[in-house]
């Protein structure tokens, strides 16, 4: 197809090639050579096999199929309002990714295009990503849909494209103001940390509803009334509007199609000036104020202590990084909902979550600390031990987990002294677990690529993995086990289980240290 | 003691599929400044990146003023320093601790290491950028920065990879001082670069590498005597076969 050169789809067909060229064309020493099949044949198969399972689901009825149409619609609409949410988190990454990171920004804002034109398909760009990874899960109903005669659900893509497009459209918004208020730097900072904690959020409102589900309390209560709220609403209420799209109701569809490219079309009008004076301030936003200051100097510190100071200095100053780290720590709430939720204290539901949560954290800090070295070439031509700086990046790595958890631990202790020494001991065992495991099998990366950790050789991935479950799975059978007295051939074979599997775990690594790297 | 050489590489081999180094001989006398030239894809980093300690040879013997390198790297790292063409810094570190850090790698005394902070700080024009961290740097003041950091332990054998791409004037100017000024107080720079005219001006004898070897070695005059009058690039391009 011959396009313009420099229209606006000539530019969306190059920004499609190059997310073709970044997720599914293969490389062999920098060459391309076509589609890596394994990763487009993955998808596929993965693709398929959901189809096979919405059918399923269909088929069976599905656990919506006693709910009245009224019903229905709120559970749909409540689902949209999730699925919105998430992508506006993507989208606000997106977003900071394209103002920030900046790609191939430079080279476009320097060419004779539009800005209008480069705004226009940076945003399409961002609104098909974003809306690439939900459609991959729910085309199928539309596909299965259609398979059963429901060819309404195809609706799900026109409502899916424009909730990206809003998204998109809002968290560009939100972004360019908040680099006009507060300034690019804090922007990066802040829209990472918001992005974030949209998509966390989603899984404390999931989790809410644990709290809310007893009988009595102001949660119930609270539930109930939105509940009752929902259902009053007029089946023609805007609020449903987007359900009703997605059911198939053709004039929604046509509204929300609608409000998605208005959001869109206004977007680009009113902003796309500032979009390119955001990008402007953006270049700059690393550079700091120069300084007129005494320069005061620590050079009375042992190595180890270097080292700590050091890690911790790079940890702190990276605030997207502590985002994603911390992320975890949110999960400790609902966790906090089951411990509460009853009058006596769940010791196995305390102890397992501490667990995990710092073994989770270690395995983390450790990757970062340990791995991500910025500049591995200084330390391996200093004179310095490299064992006195493993170490202490090792201590760098679990002090912070031990300071997170120490209160809760003691609290625990005083509660119940023999789970608390027996939890806190688990806890040692998974944070020291999850760090030697990475010492003794992980690979040099870049902190970037932090978030795709898990793209670790599949059998490393699992060494950790079951080293962390295995510590949880010690620590919640060991309260329990207390509790009850004498224990059950279960419970003593889970407990011989998990330990085995914890202590092997780290024994594999060990014997694994030097054919891995 | 004093007679031994800076460097002396004996054999030195390394392969990665096909041989990168292949048997190189080499000696750099103490307090010489010596220019390692050749094009791309020679040897030239391969071969300093082994000296350094960041690569272990298939072969040879490297000897860092008169230290084995196999026996006792510590005790000759602790004695050279190591500048690599993308400069090792920490992007969230600000100058000040990026070199208490490096000092620290080195062990040296807080005592002698704070005044030999301030001073390469200030002779490098990076005293007002203190408190800023390194991320925001400019390429040349990172190139700098690390050139401060390569030298806080007052090393003996500095080895230099590209130290003056993408430098400014001044700063590269500032950079030519500082390795001339450590020359003239007993220090040996080895460097390569693909500015024929910093290896003209600054080096006391040149070596010229392709495919691992050596092909000549000398003094600007000596590898001129073939064709009088030529300039180092003629003469590097005759002897390497480029043009």
């Amino acid at each position: 197809m011959n396009l313009r050169p420099g229209s606006a789809a000539w530019l969306l067909r190059h920004e499609v090639r190059m997310f073709w060229y970044t997720g599914f064309a293969a490389t062999k020493e920098g060459v391309r050579r076509g589609a890596n099949w394994r990763v487009v044949g993955g998808a596929l198969a993965a693709w398929l096999a959901l189809h096979g399972g919405v059918f399923a689901l269909l088929r069976a009825g599905g656990a919506v199929s006693g709910l009245a149409r009224e019903q229905f619609v709120i559970v749909v609409t409540a689902a949209l309002l999730a699925t919105f949410l998430f992508m506006l988190s993507s989208a606000l990454k997106a977003s900071v990714e394209t103002l920030f990171d900046r790609g191939d920004m430079d080279l476009l804002l320097s060419s004779p295009l539009p800005s209008s034109s480069i705004f226009t398909v940076k945003l399409a760009g961002m609104a098909f990503g974003v809306a690439a990874l939900y459609l991959f899960f729910l085309a199928p109903f539309a596909h299965v849909g259609l398979f059963l005669g429901q060819f309404r659900w195809l609706a799900i893509y026109p409502v899916l494209f424009a909730m990206a497009v809003l998204a998109v459209s809002l968290a560009m918004l939100l972004t360019l103001a908040m680099v006009r208020v507060l300034g690019a730097r804090r922007t990066r900072v802040v829209a990472q940390i918001v992005g974030a904690l949209a998509g966390a959020l989603l899984f404390l409102l999931s989790q809410a509803g644990n709290l809310m589900s007893r009988d009595d309390g102001p949660g119930a209560s609270a539930m109930a009334q939105v509940m009752q709220a929902a259902q009053s609403l007029d089946t023609t209420s805007a609020l449903l509007l987007p359900a009703r799209a997605t059911l198939g109701d053709a004039q929604a569809v046509a509204i929300v199609a609608a409000l998605g490219m208005l959001a869109a079309v206004l977007t680009i009008r009113a902003t796309h000036g500032f979009f390119v004076r955001g990008l402007q301030q953006a270049s700059g936003s690393v550079r700091a104020r120069t300084s007129t200051a005494p320069v005061r100097y620590r050079f009375d510190r042992g190595l180890a202590a270097l080292v700590i100071v050091k890690e911790w200095r790079l940890v702190r100053r990276d605030p997207h990084l502590i985002s994603q780290v911390l992320l975890q720590l949110l999960y400790l709430l609902p966790l906090c909902f089951i411990v509460f939720r009853e009058d006596a204290v769940q010791l196995w539901a305390v102890a397992g979550g501490l667990t995990m949560l710092c073994g989770s954290l270690s395995a983390s800090l450790s990757w970062i600390i340990l791995l991500a070295e910025d500049a591995p070439d200084l330390l391996r031509t200093a004179p310095a031990s490299a064992a006195t700086v493993t170490r202490a990046k090792l201590a760098a790595a679990v002090i912070p987990v031990f300071g997170v958890v120490a209160l809760p631990l003691l609290w625990l202790t005083l509660r119940a002294p023999l789970a608390g020494a027996l939890t806190s001991a688990t806890v040692v065992g998974a944070v020291l677990g999850a760090a030697l495991i990475n010492v003794w099998t992980g690979r040099p990366a870049k902190r970037g690529e932090f978030k795709n950790r898990g793209q670790r050789p599949m059998g490393l991935v699992l060494l950790e993995l079951s080293n962390l479950l295995a510590w949880t799975a010690l620590a919640s059978l060991l309260p329990y086990a207390l509790e009850d007295g004498p224990v059950g051939i279960l419970v003593a074979g889970g407990l011989g289980a998990a330990a085995a599997i914890s202590l092997g775990t780290v024994s594999l690594a060990w014997l694994l240290r030097h054919r891995v790297r | 003691m004093t007679n031994t050489p800076a460097l002396a590489l004996t054999g030195l081999s390394k392969s990665f599929g096909r041989p990168a180094v292949d048997g190189l001989d080499l000696t750099v006398a103490r307090g010489e400044f010596y220019a390692l030239l050749g094009p791309n894809g020679a040897g030239k980093t391969t071969t300093l990146r082994m000296v350094a300690g960041l690569l272990a040879p298939d072969a040879g013997r490297i000897e860092v003023l008169g230290i084995d390198l196999a026996i006792d790297p510590a005790a000759a790292k602790r004695r050279i320093a190591y500048l690599p063409d993308d400069p090792m810094l920490y992007g969230k570190l600000k100058p000040t601790e990026y070199l208490e850090f490096v000092a620290g790698l080195w062990g040296i005394d807080a005592k002698a290491a704070e005044p030999r902070a301030r001073e390469l700080l200030a002779w490098l024009d990076l005293e007002q950028h203190a408190h800023e961290l390194t991320e925001g740097f400019s390429r040349g003041m990172k190139q700098k920065l690390a050139l401060a950091g390569a030298l806080i332990h007052e090393p003996e054998l500095l080895i230099l990879d590209e130290p003056l791409t993408g430098l400014d004037a001044g700063a590269a100017r500032q950079v030519k001082d500082l390795l001339l000024s450590h020359v003239a107080k007993g220090g040996t720079v080895i460097l390569t670069t693909h500015i024929l005219e910093v290896a003209e001006r600054l080096a006391q004898r040149i070596g010229i590498i392709q495919h691992g070897r050596l092909i000549a070695q000398g003094t600007l005059d000596e590898l001129r005597v073939a064709t009088p009058g030529a300039t180092l690039e003629d003469t590097f391009l005759r002897l390497t076969g480029t043009v």
